[in-house]
């Protein structure tokens, strides 16, 4: 008896080994990596690094590069949510709908999520070449009058942030819309059978049932799309030039990490401390949601 | 049983910890000691292949030599390909991995540099002018002081070398030469100017006030049609290279007065509306070299002139350039100058240190080679002879400008009625760079240079667009220079509020 316990356990452990192990090594050991890195002078172009304590982190603040990171990355994720979870909801209802049964919903649902099929460096090539100077959107908007004379679209700060958070919108709602739908589609259809039978109107039927059901979809949402939003990087760091120009307007937490890291020198250790930074910060923001968004009962 | 399947988990546990440490910089010096100890045979073969080499005539038919192995070669274009296949082709033991990466936004740098003291370094790295102080600077790069009597041989001009040196160690050497020049269009300088003949051009843009008198007079004769230059910002070099002093001196950052002199040109050419704002390398700053700009409200507009180096002209103004061909020519313009060009460098450790020394020595410091590289030898039916997986567009055109005055002055006369001659309207390019490349300075390079030009960009920009002021434009700078160089002492701007 005693035997045949253990031997149970013990085929438990050996069934999750190979994901523990990978975890340790692929997981947690650049996480341990990076936080000892940003306690040293560590650089690409030289062998020998010192410890020299909270001096990153000091230099973090003492101009205003990391916060303007911070900020620029919460104001484009921000932007970005808000009209990519609206319209995914908004979309995902129309979709699900028995009331106006839609016809063809996989065709609609591909379509929506085909941006996302395509490479970052794809689509930022392509917005930069519409939006040049010289580019068919100035075209465009001149000969039919919207503008009076053509403009630098991706050197001014609105239209490049505009442009970003529109790109992150546009290659992203899809995803979330197949995320919301599937969330929906698991909702019992007994439930807004009975609601109708009671004679709930579709608005309310959305409030009491859709939305408290669809709660830890939500969260799920938020969340990934938050850590996602933190780690933001390929567009802006693509659309222009690398370095969030213009006026550093979309430079994010990442592409101040690997403006560190691609430095002359290549300051690892000085970018680890970005990324501690963030990891720090999107942690807290991660337990907050979990927190707010928690079942009550 | 349970025994054993613990003894395999342990064995999985270990053997999966000791790949992790592999990767870390910890184990490094294990993996280079087999460099050491390997050189001294091969080092008494490759002395005996440099006394060979330069007799041989015909690349393709020479004797196959002893040397043996794989080579990891990286660049950031696909040119040094050509050198590679070539090399293969002398050497049929050899087999030279070419990997490209783009540096558009500093993607080759940073690739590069991550992958130096690693496990997956390259041999053999091609180096920017940008960059390339950063890394003679390290100690990245292999000692090549062994290949410096070569120079003399060949006359290397100067101020490559002097670039691939560092502290009296050559690192570097390049089979380039980049002195820069400007070409402008003949048509327009009859139609505005009066003339085109290059000799009274230079005259009406021989110092910075002529050339915006002229600039003046294109705007005026063409109603505005007619731009001077595609972008002020592709003029930074030629002011670059006329600084008294480097960017950094004794770890302080130095504004000198050309740059000063640059953002007020700059301003002047866009605010008179001089320049077609087209940022340099986008779709409008090409189409204005094939005339086939238009505005946003569909009018044509053309571009008088582009400031491009040697290399600008077989790789860039030609190719863009449709039906324009011979009438284009070109002078010195206001200022001389220099930009771009790749040196090759070997990076410390590597085990092959011999066949990358091999290889630089051919690539840069051979006279046949050079030659073939010049003259346009290296064509795309020669390069599939060697190697039939080379891709139909690998060639090296006639007209690139070589590393080696002995070569330069051997081959001048032979451009006499090239295809660039004609492109030209009839003047001989390689005479033209030959005279100008002896006067190169190459002192004004340091390793920081690409970060602290790249930073300047776009304040710069935001400041010719009247978004910011020219001492918003100076603090957005500096700003940003001292994130990226956090011990630089910096200068106070020479323009605040």
């Amino acid at each position: 008896m005693n035997f045949s316990i253990n031997r149970r356990n013990y085929y438990g452990y050996l069934f999750i080994a190979p994901f523990i192990i990978g975890f340790l090594i692929f997981g947690l050991y650049p996480v341990y990596n990076t936080i000892y890195l940003s306690f040293t002078d560590t650089t690409l172009m030289t062998r020998e690094a010192d410890f020299i304590g909270l001096r990153n982190f000091q230099r973090l603040f003492a101009d205003d590069f990391f916060m303007k990171g911070v900020r620029n990355t919460w104001l484009i994720w921000i932007l970005n949510f808000i009209p990519q979870i609206g319209i995914a909801m908004v979309v995902s209802v129309w979709l699900t709908s028995t009331r106006l049964k839609i016809k063809s919903v996989g065709v609609w649902r591909a379509l929506f999520y085909l941006p996302n099929l395509l490479m970052p460096a794809a689509v930022a090539a392509l917005f930069f070449a519409l939006f040049s100077y010289y580019g068919p959107v100035n075209q465009l908007m001149v000969r039919i009058g919207v503008l009076e004379e053509a403009m630098h679209y991706l050197q001014e700060v609105t239209t490049t942030r505009g442009l970003v958070v529109f790109i992150q919108w546009w290659m992203w709602f899809g995803q979330t819309v197949i995320i919301v739908m599937a969330g929906m589609t698991s909702i019992p259809l007994t439930l807004y059978e009975a609601a109708m039978v009671d004679g709930a109107s579709g608005a309310q039927m959305f409030r009491r049932i859709t939305l408290p059901l669809l709660k830890p979809i939500m969260i799920f949402i938020f969340v990934t799309s938050l850590v996602g939003g933190m780690q933001m990087f390929d567009i802006p760091y693509l659309l222009t030039d690398g370095r969030g120009s213009p006026s550093n307007s979309i430079m994010t937490n990442n592409i101040l990490m690997y403006m560190k890291f691609s430095s002359s020198k290549g300051h690892i250790g000085a970018a680890s401390s970005v990324g501690v930074l963030v990891f720090i910060m999107t942690s807290i923001c991660a337990l907050g949601i979990f927190y707010l968004l928690r079942e009550k009962d | 049983m349970r025994k054993s399947l613990l003894f395999l988990l342990s064995l999985l546990v270990v053997f999966s910890l000791t790949l992790a440490a592999c990767a870390t910089p910890a184990e490094e010096p294990a993996a280079e000691e087999p460099a050491v100890a390997e050189p001294v045979e091969e080092e008494a073969a490759a002395e005996e292949q440099a006394m060979e080499e330069p007799v041989a005539e015909e690349p393709a038919e020479e004797e196959p030599t002893g040397l043996q192995g794989t080579l990891n070669v990286w660049s950031f274009t696909n040119e040094i390909r050509t050198m590679a296949i070539a090399f293969e082709g002398l050497h049929p033991g050899v087999d030279v991995v070419y990997t490209m990466i783009p540096m558009t936004a500093g993607e080759y740098q940073t690739k590069v540099k991550a992958a130096a003291g690693t496990a997956d370094t390259p041999d053999v790295v091609a180096l920017e002018a940008a960059f390339v102080k950063e890394w003679v600077e390290s100690d990245l790069l292999a000692n090549l002081n062994d290949l410096l009597p070569l120079t003399e041989e060949l006359k290397t001009f100067p101020a490559v070398v002097e670039v691939g040196t560092h502290d009296g160690i050559t690192k570097g050497y390049s089979y380039q030469s980049t002195p820069g020049a400007f070409f402008y269009r003949r048509s327009i300088a009859t139609e505005c100017l009066g003339t085109d003949d290059p000799v009274e051009v230079q005259a009406m843009v021989a110092d910075l006030d002529k050339f915006v008198e002229t600039a003046a007079k294109i705007k005026e004769c063409s109603n505005g049609d007619y731009y001077t230059v595609g972008t002020a910002g592709a003029m930074l070099n030629p002011f670059l290279a006329n600084r008294s002093q480097p960017w950094i001196v004794d770890d302080t950052l130095v504004i000198d007065p050309m740059i000063e002199e640059y953002v007020k040109f700059a301003k002047l050419m866009r605010d008179e509306g001089y320049e077609s704002q087209a940022q340099q390398w986008s779709e409008g700053w090409f189409a204005g070299m094939s005339d086939t700009l238009v505005d946003a409200e569909g009018n044509p507009k053309r571009i008088f002139a582009y400031f491009l180096p040697t290399w600008g002209l077989p790789y860039v103004l030609m190719p863009n350039s449709g039906e324009t061909g011979g009438d284009w020519a070109m002078i010195a313009g206001p200022l001389p100058y220099q930009w771009g060009g790749t040196w090759l460098g070997a990076v410390e450790g590597t085990p092959n240190i011999d066949l990358a020394k091999e290889f630089i020595k051919f690539a840069a410091l051979d006279e046949e080679n050079l030659t073939n590289w010049a003259t346009g030898a290296y064509t795309n039916e020669y390069l599939v002879a060697i190697d039939p997986e080379t891709p139909e567009d690998q060639a090296q055109a006639p007209g690139d400008f070589v590393s080696s005055q002995v070569v330069v002055e051997k081959i001048t006369s032979q451009f006499d009625g090239s295809e660039l001659y004609e492109w030209l309207g009839g003047q001989n390019n390689y005479e033209a760079f030959g005279k100008a490349a002896p006067n190169v300075n190459g002192a004004l390079l340091t390793g920081s240079d690409d970060a602290i030009q790249r930073a300047l960009q776009d304040p710069l920009n935001s400041y010719l667009l009247g978004e910011i002021s020219e001492a918003e434009m100076w603090q957005l700078w500096l700003d940003s220079v001292r994130n990226e160089f956090p011990d630089l002492l910096l200068p106070e701007p020479p323009v605040s509020e």
